[in-house]
């Protein structure tokens, strides 16, 4: 391949790059109070290793959340004990989640591999509680902090079509409830279940992976699609699904240098909890301050307000590598469009990691 | 309503994608499985860097090593010198190597070639197709195929060293079959 087209590629590379960043775009959307992670497509996670190869993928993940401008962040509290939902009971200030992620990606055979993904979270959140009820009415602000193993996620993975310019992975994992579901926050109540480390239940994950070579060792694409359903825990809670839909481009520009760029798109439906429903007082209401007002009693499913979103990101990146076995990357993910519909918005967020490939003993001969 | 157009839409999308990746794999290989043991190798022609064709079929009655490479492949082009000291030695003892280049361009391999003053023929497989009909979605992999033309070793990864093709060369003069191996 010679210079003049590496230059080209180089150049249209970087052309797309300021046209996505001169991009801004925004539209309501619900989004979840306080948990959300980066769901960049690192390709060493997703590919299948070859037969005895152990790729392990050490990732660092900060996730800011944070109200738009405009908005008031008034959204429903939720009382998992009570099995209560209040509407307009918090008002949220922010979450930022860091997350330490090992990644161990192993291939059994040439075409089957085994995942396991531990993730180890520490999590901030402030939020102003018990509107309408306490303080003449604005609530008290409450601080939350939990560190701690979230969900761990078990998938096997299997190269459909391999060929040596092109790779098709489809996947199937299994999020296991290994995270704390019952942190308490600063009011020594327990915390709602969306910003928990854990999620309670156990959730099922289909996803595809494909990557196809466009200029042999120089240019390639990869594409990425998930679909996650979570099913409902004791507390009555169950997260919405998520469907996550990454593209992306990564360009061999020396051999140790790789850029990469990629869009990201993920959309959650609603959350539900089973629980009666209340409202909180307002300066209409003629008992105000005081307790929540009921508005039905009854223990029933209900879709929770201010749940469900939709996000797109621009994720440009680099790999360096260091000889054969070692590498480190960076990723920036920016926001391009979000749905925030009056609650936390995810911010620019960024992820570090290091990839080292062990060979060991294959498992199966 | 609208979220299940939307989820319609997403699946689609997915399943599209997935797909995409699978429109330029040319349908007489998908680089499913190496060839068997025992079995006939399948037959191949590829232009050299003289541009003269050349089959597998036309070393027949020799013992052929079928190298496939790339010189972005570091273990690939570190075992080449083993493999030109034993195509020296034995190129006129019945043993031939054919290095089939993938997906790069002649220039670049021309220029490889002469810079490590390598003599055996090197195919260029530019489209990939006999890497797929070898089962080869990884570099390097070395295919030994007797007189007969007869796969009788497929080795993928690692370094083929001089001992190890002297080895397999006087098994199969001698006979003895061997096991796929993958290091």
């Amino acid at each position: 391949m010679g210079k003049t087209t590496i230059r080209i590629i180089s150049g249209l590379f970087l052309l797309l790059t300021g046209v996505v960043l001169s991009i801004v775009m925004t539209s309501p959307v619900q989004a979840s109070c306080g948990a959300v992670t980066c769901f960049v497509v690192i390709g060493s996670q997703q590919q299948v290793p070859q037969k005895g190869l152990l790729t392990i993928n050490g990732i660092y993940n900060y996730t800011p959340m944070r109200l738009l401008e405009g908005t008031s962040g008034v959204i429903p509290a939720i009382d998992q004990a009570g099995r209560r939902l209040i509407l307009d009971h918090h008002q949220e200030t922010r979450t930022i989640t860091q997350t330490f992620t090992l990644d161990l990606n192993y291939g059994v055979t040439e075409r089957f591999g085994l995942q396991v993904t531990l993730p180890y979270l520490k999590r901030t959140h402030r939020h102003i509680d018990e509107l309408g009820e306490a303080n003449g009415g604005a609530g008290e602000s409450v601080n939350f902090f939990d560190n701690g193993i979230g969900d761990i996620r078990v998938t096997t993975k299997y190269n459909v079509l391999p060929t040596l310019r092109s790779m098709v992975v489809m996947g199937f994992g299994v999020d296991i409830p290994t995270g704390d579901t019952n942190a308490r926050d600063s009011s020594g109540g327990v915390m709602e279940a969306p910003t928990q480390l854990g999620r309670g239940n156990v959730g099922l994950i289909g996803s595809v992976y494909q990557t196809y070579e466009l200029v042999p060792h120089r240019v390639n694409q990869f594409s990425f699609a998930s679909y996650r359903h979570t099913f409902r825990n004791n507390d009555g809670y169950q997260f919405g699904d998520e469907y996550l839909l990454n593209l992306g481009l990564n360009l061999v520009t020396v051999p140790w240098l790789v850029l990469t760029q990629q869009l990201n798109y993920r959309y959650l439906t609603h959350d539900n909890i089973s629980a009666s429903l209340e409202r909180s007082q307002n300066p209409s209401d003629p008992t105000f301050p005081d307790e929540p007002i009921g508005l039905d009693p009854n223990i029933s499913n209900r879709r929770v307000p201010n749940t469900g979103s939709t996000y797109l990101a621009y994720t440009p990146g680099f790999q360096i590598n260091f000889g054969g076995s070692t590498s480190v990357y960076f990723y920036s993910q920016i926001p391009i469009a979000r749905d925030a519909n009056n609650n936390l918005a995810q911010g620019t967020s960024f992820v570090f990691g290091v990839t080292q490939y062990l060979r060991g003993p294959s498992l199966f001969e | 309503m609208k979220s299940q157009v939307i989820r319609a839409v997403v699946g689609i999308a997915a399943l599209s994608i997935a797909l995409m990746g699978q429109m330029d794999v040319p349908a007489w290989g998908m680089g499913t499985r190496p060839p068997a043991i025992g079995m006939p190798a399948s037959e191949f022609i590829l232009p050299d860097l003289d541009g003269r064709a050349q089959s597998l079929s036309q070393h027949r009655g020799k013992i052929v090593l079928v190298n496939f490479w790339a010189t972005w492949c570091k273990p690939c082009t570190t075992e080449m010198p083993a493999m030109q000291t034993a195509y020296d030695k034995l190129r006129d003892k019945g043993f031939i190597v054919l290095a089939v280049n993938e997906l790069e361009d002649e220039a670049k391999v021309r220029e490889h070639i002469r810079a490590y003053g390598h003599t055996f023929p090197v195919l260029m497989d530019h489209d990939n197709r006999v890497a797929n009909q070898y089962g080869v979605y990884g570099l390097p992999v070395s295919v030994f195929i007797d007189e007969a033309g007869i796969v009788q070793e497929y080795i993928k990864g690692g370094l083929l060293t001089e001992p190890r093709i002297y080895e397999v060369v006087d098994r199969i003069r001698t006979g003895a079959q061997l096991k796929v191996t993958a290091r």
